[in-house]
């Protein structure tokens, strides 16, 4: 009997951890609830967020994505060493780098048969090898004038509000307009909900899982890009710290590693419960040094208590 | 020696066992025949020790006894050759000899191989096999193999105390006929340790090395057989044998079909596994059944048909043109639709309501430039669970929570929504209670009289006579005969399991 | 069959072929490649890297996969520095003790990881990568994101002093190879790896208690783990939040470049052996032929994708996450 009213619940555990939370660190600072706090906390989550999603779309249909990382570092150093040449243009060139990438993990994948953690390992390094290479192993920056001039939007602020979140707004629509009502969203829920009748539909299930990958690469090269602005320059290394966090908001936000349920929107949820908990964790004075090993903990809780068991007939 | 009295075994739905007695002497080779379903492999299971008996008793030389689980059973000297995969490929063969059991040959944590494979040696004398024990398992033949299973087994000698009842499930199906002479050598002069129990489709065989046979028929047993006393016309009769409804399958509904229209045609098709030169035909109008046991080529052939196999010879073509390509799409395209047995895991996507599930194989009709109009879709899935009355809250029901029934419904409703006129079905009606069958037979008639032509694959010959217009049964991968089942003409389950087996 | 049996042949020798040619063509290119300071040079890279390989194989072998060695030598690598300091600082005193604490703390690391993986039956991969995180995180808390250094000359001697040309370390790798394949081959726990990687369920019919290996088997790993940890410190003398860093990407490609097979029960110890030589020789070659060392991770990649791919058997995929 209570392990039905669990499954019943399970669907709406995302926003009530996050409400909780929010109570809980309101409670332990309440300078927490003034709106420009909460604006900022918000805006700063945006790149974090970002990457979560792309990584939501793989982790959906069963596959995980470790290159995010990688891929957001190259596409800082990309963008700062091509912007004088590209200019306005580096935005949509790295966003294909990313796609293209991805996809590559995505083919690595479907159709090479390799486990997708290795995959996007593999690819990852290639990644981390080109950004290396392109910045010579430091930090390179932007011409000041030409960043302010061509995506100075991307990080200013009307009414209190950053601009960013505007960004990530826009995104989130964007993503689940993609997800409830384009053909790829609809088959990607099927082959993460119901990989075999989705085959037996008759549907190209590779071609599709591919594009996942390659979504997933795009906005990990969109974070990216948000990073080399805020920064105005790159490296090498910026992005590092950023993956734990990404899956532990998909995680957390209600899409279990099983996939199949979920989506972008439980990904918001999940970045701003990530976005609470850092912040209960400053205001706890718990330091930057300490807080990765708090993430891994939390990680591990969400996993266990997300993941779908019944789609795992041996845990290996 | 070994004893079951009155032993009932009931799961949900199916009364797998009736009050089923059976014995089996010192030194006895006993055979154990019965259709699909007919309860042999849950006998099995009770022996070996998987299931327990909800009634009945089960005596070992006398004394009553309750096996937990299969360990406990080969603790008294009870074991089971399985048919295939139960050695692990990547171990030496004395490994899996001792499997769970090498703890005689470990000192101080350590393994003392050579001590292993001089035991290994001894069991592999009991079978005639001189292979090197220290092989990897994964190298061996098939019949190589069986018999590294039966020394496996074997080593209950040293191990338990009195005698053995080793049961042997389908042990000839993968060897060819040298082996299985040599096989049956073998257990004859066994049976100086150990009685046998035999467990096969293969009549013939069963006749030749058993001294007694139990015939099973819907969990009972239906005769005891003595060596020589019968023939194998005789068991087949026994084996089968009831009356086929004729209103159940609305045989009255059945009409004559377009002998002109051929829908799908393979000629002299052969696929990786066993069929070969398989050759077929459906017309529009038709219902052609696949009748053969499990194992036996059926799924391969619809899987062929549905494109997710490809021919390694032979001809394929659908609707005329030749389907060079294996896939599900091309299949999809020219109008083919399955419905697959795993009607949970590949029929429908839980998860996912009914309009959804009901266009996934038809995505582009429903949309504008990957855009999909879903008003369109909730339109469609009305309009189809009212004309199948399927039992949904509404198009927004997920389909995971419908009865076994409606999701078939919905399966059904996928493909015919979207003008699919060659249906592959494959057990349609399994799990399905009688209302939800006759619903399904329902349909299949309605769709027949639109010109569908349908391929099945029936749960039961009784379904297979009832339902179609021809009847092809495969044996071993190859097409023995066709029946041309039309109504006051029709072939008995005999006629059928005749060439069977 | 005959498919089959020169397949296989094939797996078990192809990768001892691949590091012959490539020893053969860094030398043909540049002749300082084969010189017995190069080669000490290849083992004090590989070392490390092959107790890890190790201590991985032992997992893969189940059919499962250990990603936690990042945060676990990173952390094992920093609790051996404090501990060494604060029992006097060198292990020719009381400092000796540091050793076997290091080891039965990345024991106890590995078990902990196996614990979780099989009683919250959460899958290896994600298991472990969250234990690595942890790991990770703890070395980050105990640092501060300093680096802690040690001054034993003693401990460094297992970098400094040679014998036979090859310093102490090779030699503790070795050991610990011996060791390593003794377990794998003579022990049951080793033999019960084979067993679930090859058959989990006939194993567990058999009365293998499945879950017990499994954790015996992560803590077997943490050992190993441990000892990489041991061995980076002493080539480094230092220790610090990234000590660990590079080590999946560089033990997971080894492995399966070296011919152990990701699906479990193919390979063994002497195959990480050779991968990680491969890896190894790869990264030491292109140094020595003057390649930029930015495009080690990029060929590592491009590296462990053809390795996994030529490896695969296809037909035995349903498919793949």
């Amino acid at each position: 009997m209570a392990a039905m009213n669990i499954e019943r619940l399970k669907p709406h555990f995302p926003w009530i951890t996050l409400v909780t939370l929010v109570v809980i660190v309101s409670l332990i600072d309440p300078t927490f609830l003034r709106p420009s706090s909460m604006l900022s906390l918000a805006g700063d989550i945006v790149p974090l967020f970002i990457m979560a999603l792309g990584i939501t779309f793989v982790i959906y249909i069963g596959g995980i994505d470790l290159s995010a990382q990688s891929m957001a570092n190259m596409v800082t150093v990309l963008a700062t060493v091509w912007l004088t040449s590209l200019g306005a243009w580096v935005a949509p060139a790295v966003v294909l780098m990313g796609a293209i990438l991805g996809a590559f993990s995505g083919y690595f994948t479907t159709r090479l048969f390799v486990p997708s953690f290795i995959s996007t390992l593999a690819v990852g390094g290639v990644a981390f090898s080109v950004a290396k290479w392109l910045s010579g192993q430091k930090s390179v920056s932007m011409d000041a004038a030409q960043r302010d001039h061509l995506f100075g939007w991307m990080i200013g602020r009307t009414f209190g509000i950053p601009h960013e979140l505007f960004i990530a707004a826009a995104l989130l629509l964007i993503m689940v307009f993609l997800e409830r009502r384009t053909i790829l969203g609809r088959t990607l829920k099927a082959i993460g909900a119901g990989e075999p009748a989705a085959v037996a539909s008759g549907i190209n299930v590779a071609r599709y899982k591919i594009a996942a990958f390659a979504l997933s690469g795009a906005l990990a090269a969109m974070a990216g890009l948000l990073f080399s602005v805020k920064l105005s320059g790159g490296a090498p290394s910026v992005a590092n710290g950023f993956l734990l966090p990404a899956i532990v908001a998909v995680l957390v936000g209600g899409t279990p590693l099983t996939g199949g349920v979920g989506g972008v929107v439980n990904t918001m949820i999940g970045a701003l419960i990530v976005a609470v908990i850092r912040a209960g964790m400053l205001y706890l004075s718990i330091q930057a040094t300490q807080q990765q090993i708090v993430f891994g903990l939390i990680l591990i809780c969400a996993i266990a208590f997300t993941i779908d068991r019944a789609k795992l007939k041996t845990v290996k | 020696m070994y004893e079951m009295q009155k032993v009932d075994k009931k799961f949900p739905g199916v009364h797998a066992l009736k009050t089923v007695d059976f014995n089996i002497k010192r030194g006895e080779i006993v055979g154990l025949v019965g259709e699909n379903g007919a309860g042999k492999s849950t006998l099995m299971k009770i022996i070996y020790g998987a299931y327990q008996p909800d009634s009945g008793k089960i005596l070992l030389n006398g004394n009553e006894v309750n096996f937990a689980n299969p360990r406990e059973a080969l603790a008294s000297g009870i074991g089971m050759v399985f048919q295939e995969q139960s050695l692990i490929p990547s171990l030496t063969i004395m490994e899996n000899i001792f499997l769970g059991y090498e703890g005689q040959f470990v000192h101080f944590g350590m393994i003392n191989w050579k001590a292993m494979a001089t035991a290994a040696r001894v069991q592999l004398a009991k079978v005639k096999l001189d292979l090197d024990p220290a092989t990897i398992t994964s190298k061996l033949s098939f019949a190589q193999r069986q018999l590294v299973e039966l020394a496996k087994v074997l080593t209950l000698e040293e191990r338990v105390k009195g005698d053995l009842v080793i049961l042997l499930d389908e042990p000839t199906s993968v060897l060819a006929e040298e082996e299985v002479e040599l096989l049956f050598k073998l257990i004859r002069e066994l049976t100086t340790r150990a009685s046998f129990i035999f467990v096969s489709h293969r009549i013939d065989e069963v006749m030749t090395i058993s001294d007694r046979i139990y015939v099973l028929k819907d969990g009972n047993v239906v005769d005891v057989v003595v060596k020589g006393q019968s023939s194998i016309e005789a068991i087949q009769h026994k084996m089968v044998g009831r009356n086929v409804d004729k209103e159940y399958y609305r045989e009255h509904r059945q009409k004559p079909f377009d002998e002109s229209k051929v829908l799908f045609e393979l000629s002299e098709v052969s696929l990786p596994g066993r069929v070969k030169n398989a050759s077929l035909k459906l017309h529009s109008g038709e219902v052609l059944c696949l009748v053969g046991a499990e194992g036996s080529g059926r799924e391969a052939i619809v899987r062929a048909l549905y494109g997710m196999v490809t021919p390694t010879s032979g001809q394929l073509s659908i609707k005329g043109a030749a389907m060079e390509q294996a896939s599900p799409r091309a299949a999809v395209e020219r109008g083919v639709g399955y419905v697959p047995r795993e009607r949970k895991i590949e029929g429908i996507v839980s998860g996912m309501n009914v309009y959804e599930n009901l266009t996934l194989s038809q995505l582009g009709k429903y949309s504008t430039r990957g855009v999909l109009k879903i008003a369109q879709e909730k339109a469609l899935a009305r309009d189809w669970i009212s004309k199948l009355s399927i039992k949904a809250s509404s198009e927004n029901a997920d389909c995971g929570n419908l009865s076994g029934g409606n999701q078939q419904k919905v399966v059904l409703a996928k493909w015919r929504s979207g003008g699919s006129d060659i249906m592959l079905l494959d057990h349609p009606t399994r799990g399905l209670d009688i209302g939800a069958k006759e619903d399904v037979y329902e349909m299949i008639r309605d769709m027949c009289e639109a010109g569908v032509g349908i391929l099945l694959v029936a749960d039961t010959f009784e379904e297979a006579i009832g339902l179609s217009h021809t009847i092809a049964v495969i044996k071993d991968g190859q097409i023995q005969k066709q029946f041309d089942t039309k109504q006051g003409a029709k072939p008995t389950p005999f006629d059928l399991l005749h060439h069977m087996i | 069959m005959q498919e089959l049996l020169t397949r296989d042949k094939l797996l078990k020798w192809a990768p001892l072929l691949v590091l012959i040619t490539l020893v053969l063509f860094f030398s043909a290119i540049n002749p300082n490649f084969l010189s017995l300071r190069n080669f000490a040079r290849v083992s004090i890279t590989a070392s490390p890297s092959l107790m890890v390989a190790i201590g991985v194989t032992f997992i893969i072998l189940m059919g499962s996969i250990d990603l936690s060695m990042e945060g676990a030598v990173s952390a094992l690598a920093v609790v051996f520095c404090y501990f060494l300091v604060w029992m006097g600082g060198t292990v020719a005193g009381l400092g000796f003790l540091a050793i076997p604490a290091i080891m039965l703390l990345g024991a106890a690391f590995g078990a902990l990881n196996g614990l979780i993986h099989v009683q919250l039956r959460i899958p290896s991969f994600m298991s472990s990568l969250a234990m690595g995180f942890v790991g990770t995180g703890a070395a980050v808390l105990m640092t501060g994101g300093n680096i802690v250094k040690i001054n034993d000359n003693v401990f460094g001697s297992l970098l400094t002093d040679r014998f036979a040309g090859f310093p102490l370390m090779a030699y503790v790798a070795l050991v610990f190879l011996i060791i390593g394949w003794i377990i794998q081959s003579y022990t049951r726990l080793g033999r019960n790896f084979y067993a679930i990687g090859g058959g989990e369920d006939l194993a567990h019919a058999s009365g293998v208690n499945v879950k017990r290996v499994r954790v015996l088997g992560f803590a077997l790993a943490g050992l190993y783990f441990s000892v990489a940890a041991l061995l980076q410190v002493a080539k480094l003398g230092q220790a610090e939040s990234v000590t660990g860093s590079n080590f999946m990407f560089i033990s997971i490609t080894s492995v399966v470049v070296g011919g152990v097979a990701l699906w479990g029960a193919i390979g063994g110890v002497w195959n990480a052996l050779v991968g990680v030589l491969i890896v190894a020789v790869i990264n030491n070659g292109m140094i020595v032929i003057g390649v930029p060392d930015y495009m080690q991770d990029g060929i590592l990649g491009l590296l462990v994708i053809i390795a996994v791919v030529l490896s695969t058997d296809r037909r035995s995929l349903a498919f793949v996450k």
